[in-house]
């Protein structure tokens, strides 16, 4: 006997041997159905007795292995079922020769033997024969299991005759000697009627008898007869058979103790049957029964008495194990009992010593076992460790079990198997092939053997043919096992990761194999490794703004409190936490990543890209090459959101080593992000700014500039700068607007740098895609032209001067004396010239546009233009003052022009004579102006007296300008006097409040006009006094004088005799009440021919001490008396 | 003597092996991983009783062809394993046990390293001439 039986168990002791065998051709499918059924009557209560039987089936049983039946009678075939299928009638004949050969086969042992003919009708159908059953086919044999119970039934009378016969035939006859096949030849020539061998004869066949009792159910019988065979086989030290009646002692009290089996899977026994069959077993001893007629209290005491312990049982079986180990041919029935001894030990929770036995059994030699053997071996080995709750040594004995069934040695080797049997070692291993499993925390199991199994799974996958499924694994052994593969393994099994690839790509789908068993995708989130996500805003001119108003809307719905000091804690989701900034539909978005290679070497990471959900969101992948080991580095996604809506970044696709991974954030350890769900506004049109000056080398200051231009400009300079904006986006641009902002400067700054005319521009609107607009923006510098520099010449040495005071500013004060300042910056004053003074003057023109959907949703984007001017100095007013005109409502204002550039220039202001300046020369110019009238202002409180002053200056600026002109430079600009003018050329500039108005013969005279009248007529004069300012005046007395000018310096007042006033020469003017006017009139007679001066003079009064003198300032009048028309006519 | 050391953390997984340089390696991880599951079996069966007066010693845990594997379980569940050629049999138990006393510790002194962080691998230079002085030791 050398095949095992490893299935076996303690209970099967009690079982009869049917084997069931095809005979001639039975398709394998229709035979196994048929098998089944057979097999479902497994036990069958004896009608006559209270008593069990149980039937073991084999469709295959070794012959050799029969020859041990009187070893013991459970291996012993007692039974034989063939089946067959017969076509006709023809073949009957041949098929009972065959069916009679079979039973040959076994014929020593068959205590019975049936054949269950299907297909055949007709006549031979007809005939009765009991051990021939008849069927149609295989589908229509209702009666099968009772005809199977029948032949049971048989069994069971001839073995329960056996028995009795055995039983009973202990008198004095001879009783022949049961022995196993290899001991035949050693008992020739025995002695055979030896007191020794007698014992020997008797002691066997009580364990036989034991053993058949067992079988008909009579466990109590058997325990006995079992005893006995151990006392008589011990003084005989017939060891083999002593083992053997030991384990019979053990096999019946296992099925005593344990009813419900000790196979565990098998769970063939009904339970309802062995209920009512062992319910007299289980009783208490001396307990009353309901059903226990026959359960009389003696065979209960007794039945506990030669009952083994469940300790006892093991006992006895390591001592019958230890028998057997005796013989070498032994080998199987000792292994069975190992096995039969480790399912018991099961039973009873006693893993230490099952593994005992089971160390036991791995070495018990068979000789020369096939491979198959070898494999069925290690796999009941793993089984049983199982079992026993020995995971690892299970996972062990299965792995090597698996590499039997590809050893070298076999021709065909069963990679499947192999596969199959290493994926049942993974919980052993504690692998799941589950990459979420080893996402978090430490590592689980031992990454040794864990990576071997790993390696053979590839393998075994890939001999099979299923290179799918090898990328899989390899995939999942460099995910998880990154951590303990050294650098020459990282490289060893990402090279055959990319040459199975190549055959078959690895993908995210889940795996699954034909028997249900499913293979999780890998994704490669150790490849590169992530550790910082973060979502880009758009660069600055494509950022969405929304409109004021509607952003305050949005705020208040979120809640009704303005400020809260509860704050929602949810720190947790800190992924799904919406990022202040939104994207544009259509425009291309950024996500960075913070990436790193732990392999070392260069990683090739190809098709990355995002992975998103909420609105429509085109990922655009990119590829991209890691250095190894490389430290953090950063990778930038783009995408271009498609719909409106909130995107949500869930995570990124990657193709390494061409394996297709989704890793989603939410399983990554360690990433860091600052939120992933961010709102998408609707499309914008976007501009593209040019200008028609070269583009600023300078950084601009600010960060929102998107481009920005640089001019040199000599202070006072205008130039043209053209902004063509291009609609390079897909929407129609609908608005735009434009505004400037001055980036904050020290120096004063006189009206707007930029001015433009954005009603030119707005006309183009809408603007198509593909359609440019442009917009002419003047830039204009004036930057104060007063000369602050004490360096500058100063043409102070004048005594011309009305007001004869320098320009007055605190820093001149201080600077104080002058002559030593002067001398101190004379020489290095050149070389500051040209570097110090040149200023910088920095402003930002901001594009608001909008159009498409973003503009119904209120929102814009902003362009800036950011303009960088740096003002050289071109002329300087070093002094001002003013000088009074003829005439009362004009004056003269006197500026010291200072070159301060190096080039020459012409000054032209108001139409006057050019004025030719050298570089660096300082000249005097005067320019005739016009004096002004402040309505508004008036004498103000003090409060405002700043203000009012630079009101005053900005209006009077303005009309005071002066053209420069650079003729070799062809450039051109106006200097502004605002600024310039201090608080005493502006009293002379002002014109005063009260209006003198002096009318002679009703007309207006004034300084330059000379009034003709004629000698001998009345002249009648006319003082209008019109009171503009906010008082009232007066009263005022008013005296009129008359003289000559020689214009050599003298003056006639010695005029009585040429001029007479007709009526009283002082006028009175009552009080003028604001905005009134009073006039007094009065008349001259000239009594000569000439030129006559009338001066208005004030008789001292009390009264216009409170106002300026610059408030009287009555013009002279000019008459001009000449020869009366009869004169002229003679 | 010893022909490989290993240190098991408590959820087992090798903070430490060594073994002969001479022999295959994986062939004593796969020993002392199945190993594992005799260890485990006897300090249940030992919880059961007195947890805290448990020996630690856990003595032979299963014997090969070729070697013997001895264990030892530290109150924190880490687990050292001895394995001993069989061959070997002037090797008393006293001796083994010496031999996991000074194991022990060493392992206590690593763990009082404040730079080992308790999980990782042991990579303690002391601790490798102690399992180097048990591997050469009276062979």
């Amino acid at each position: 006997m050398s095949i095992p039986d490893y299935m076996q168990c303690a209970e099967d002791h009690q079982s009869v041997l049917v084997v069931v065998q095809p005979v001639g051709i039975v398709p394998e499918d229709q035979f196994f159905r048929i098998y089944k059924r057979i097999s479902s009557v497994c036990q069958q209560s004896i009608r006559s007795s209270q008593r069990l039987l149980y039937i073991r089936y084999r469709h295959h049983y070794p012959p050799e292995n029969n020859e041990w039946g009187d070893f013991q009678t459970h291996r012993k075939v007692v039974g034989l079922i063939a089946i067959t299928t017969c076509a006709s009638a023809k073949e009957w004949p041949q098929t009972s020769e065959r069916f009679h050969g079979q039973k040959e086969v076994f014929g020593s042992t068959l205590y019975d033997s049936r054949l269950l003919v299907f297909g055949l009708q007709g006549e031979i159908a007809e005939q009765h024969r009991t051990d021939v059953a008849f069927y149609p086919d295989c589908d229509s044999c209702p009666d099968l299991e009772r005809r199977v119970e029948d032949f049971v039934e048989s069994i069971f009378i001839v073995l329960e005759s056996k028995r009795l016969d055995r039983t009973t035939d202990k008198s004095g006859d001879k009783i022949p000697l049961l022995c196993v096949p290899f001991e035949k030849k050693d008992f020739v020539g025995l002695d055979t009627d030896s007191r020794h061998y007698k014992k020997r004869c008797q002691g066997r066949m009580r364990k036989h008898v034991g053993d058949l009792c067992l079988q008909a159910g009579m466990l109590q019988d058997a325990l006995v007869h079992y005893h006995m065979a151990v006392e008589l086989l011990r003084s005989v030290n017939d060891f083999l058979w002593l083992g053997a009646a030991l384990e019979g002692l053990c096999s019946a009290s296992v099925i005593f103790h344990y009813p419900g089996g000790t196979a565990g899977k098998r769970a063939a026994r009904k339970p309802s049957i062995s209920q009512a069959a062992d319910s007299g077993k289980r009783h208490r001893p001396g307990a009353l029964t309901t059903n226990g007629i026959n359960a009389d209290t003696s065979s209960e005491i007794g039945r506990a008495k030669n009952c083994l312990s469940p300790e006892d049982i093991i006992e006895k079986y390591k001592e019958a194990i230890s028998y057997y180990g005796k013989y070498k041919n032994a080998g199987v029935i000792e292994l069975e009992a190992c096995v039969k001894a480790v399912r018991v030990l099961a039973i009873q929770k006693r893993a230490m010593e099952a593994s005992e036995f089971l160390q036991n059994a791995v070495y018990i030699n068979l000789g020369q076992l096939s491979e198959e053997e070898k494999i069925q071996r290690y796999s009941v080995l793993s089984e049983l460790y199982d079992l026993i709750g020995f995971h690892r040594k299970s996972a062990f004995f299965k792995r090597v079990a698996a590499m039997q069934c590809v050893a070298p040695t076999i021709p065909e080797p069963g990679w499947r198997a192999c596969y199959k049997l290493l994926l049942e070692t993974l919980p052993g291993y504690c692998l799941s092939l589950d990459p979420k499993d080893f996402s978090k925390g430490t590592h689980h199991g031992w990454a040794a053997v864990q990576m071997r199994l790993l390696h053979e799974l590839v393998y075994a996958s890939r001999r099979m043919g299923n290179p799918g499924l090898s990328v899989r694994h390899l995939s999942f052994l460099l995910q998880t096992m990154l951590d303990f593969l050294s650098d020459q393994e990282k490289k060893e099994v990402t090279q055959s990761l990319e040459n199975y690839t190549s055959k078959c790509p690895g993908g995210m789908e889940v795996i699954t194999l034909p028997d249900g068993l499913k293979f999780p995708p890998v994704p490669f989130t150790k490849l590169p490794i992530v550790r910082f996500v973060k979502l880009l805003n758009l660069p600055v001119s494509l950022r969405p703004h929304k409109v004021k108003g509607l952003l305050g809307e949005n705020m208040s719905s979120k809640s009704p409190f303005i400020y809260s000091p509860i704050i929602l804690h949810n720190r947790g989701d800190e992924r799904c936490k919406k990022i202040d900034f939104q994207w544009v539909q259509g425009a291309v978005c950024e996500v960075q990543l913070m990436v790193y290679n732990p392999m070392p070497f260069e990683l090739r990471v190809e098709n990355m890209g995002l992975l998103t959900s909420g609105a429509e969101f085109e990922s655009l992948p990119a590829a991209l090459a890691l250095p190894a080991e490389s430290g953090l580095y950063p990778v930038t996604l783009v995408g271009v959101p498609r719909t409106v809506g909130s995107i949500t970044v869930n995570g990124y696709h990657t193709s390494v080593f061409g394996v297709n991974s989704d890793c989603l954030l939410e399983g990554l350890p360690g990433v860091k992000t600052g939120g992933c769900m961010v709102e998408v506004v609707p499309s914008l049109p976007r501009l593209l700014l040019s200008t028609s000056l070269p583009r600023s080398p300078h950084v601009a200051a600010s960060e929102d500039i998107s481009s920005s231009v640089a001019l040199q400009l000599f202070n006072g300079e205008t130039q043209t700068l053209t902004v063509t904006l291009d609609n390079i986006g897909t929407e129609t641009l609908e608005t735009l607007e434009l505004s400037s902002k001055i980036i904050s400067t020290k120096e004063k700054l006189l009206g707007d740098i930029l001015n433009w005319d954005i009603q030119e521009a707005q006309s183009h609107l809408p603007l198509l895609p593909g359609c440019s607009l442009s917009l002419t923006v003047n830039i204009r510098v004036k930057l104060d032209f007063s000369g602050q520099e004490n360096l500058l010449p100063d043409l102070s040495d004048d005594g011309i001067s009305v007001t004869g005071l320098p320009i007055s500013s605190p820093l001149r004060q201080v600077l104080k004396p002058r002559p030593e300042s002067k001398a101190l910056s004379a020489d290095p004053g050149k070389n500051e010239k040209s570097t110090c003074h040149v200023k910088t003057l920095e402003a930002v023109m901001t594009f608001k546009y909008s159009g498409g959907g973003g503009h119904v949703e209120g929102f814009y984007r902003e362009l800036c233009l950011g303009i960088h001017v740096d003002v050289e100095p071109s002329v300087f007013f070093t002094r001002v003052s003013t000088l009074p005109a003829t005439s009362m409502r004009q004056c003269h204002l006197l500026l010291d022009v200072f070159n301060s550039t190096e080039h020459e220039l012409t000054i032209n202001a108001k139409n006057n004579q050019d004025l030719l300046l050298y570089a660096s020369e300082c000249q005097r110019m005067a320019i005739q102006v016009d004096k002004f009238e402040f309505e508004s202002v008036c004498v103000q409180p003090e409060q405002s007296q700043q203000q009012w002053e630079t009101e005053r200056q900005q209006a009077q600026g303005s009309l005071i300008n002066s053209t420069l002109i650079h003729p070799s430079l062809q450039r051109e600009g106006e200097a502004s006097v605002e600024g310039v003018l201090n608080q005493l050329v502006l009293d002379h500039l002002q014109l005063a409040p009260l209006q003198w108005d002096v009318l002679v013969n009703g007309k207006q005279c004034d300084c330059d006009i000379v009034t003709d009248c004629r000698v001998g007529d009345p002249v009648s004069l006319e003082v209008k006094l019109t009171n503009h300012s906010k008082k009232e005046v007066g009263p005022l007395a008013l005296t009129l004088v008359a003289f000559q000018d020689y214009q050599n310096g003298i003056q006639n007042h010695d005029l009585q005799d040429a001029v007479t006033f007709i009526g009283s020469n002082t006028f009175y003017i009552d009080k003028v009440n604001p905005t009134f006017s009073s006039t007094c009139t009065g008349a001259l007679l000239f009594l000569y021919t000439g030129d006559f001066y009338l001066s208005i003079k004030f008789q001292d009064d009390s009264t216009r001490r409170d106002l300026p003198p610059a408030f009287f300032g009555l013009p002279t009048v000019h008459i001009r008396a000449l020869e009366s028309p009869i004169e002229n006519g003679a | 003597m010893a022909v490989c050391v290993a240190v098991i953390a408590k959820e087992n997984y090798p903070l430490y092996i060594r073994s002969v340089p001479t022999q295959n390696e994986l062939k004593f991880h796969y020993t002392v991983h199945t190993s594992l599951d005799v260890v485990e079996e006897k300090v249940s069966a030992v919880g059961k009783a007195l947890a805290d007066q448990r020996e630690l010693y856990l003595g032979l845990l299963y014997p090969t062809e070729d070697y013997k594997v001895y264990g030892y379980v530290t109150n924190s569940k880490v687990k050292f394993v001895i394995v001993v050629d069989s061959s070997n049999t002037s090797l008393r138990d006293n001796e083994i046990r010496s031999m996991f006393r000074k194991l022990h510790n060493s392992f206590t002194d690593v763990m009082c390293n404040p730079f080992y962080n308790p999980g990782d691998a042991i990579q303690s230079r002391a601790f490798d001439s102690v399992v180097s002085g048990m591997m050469v030791q009276a062979c």
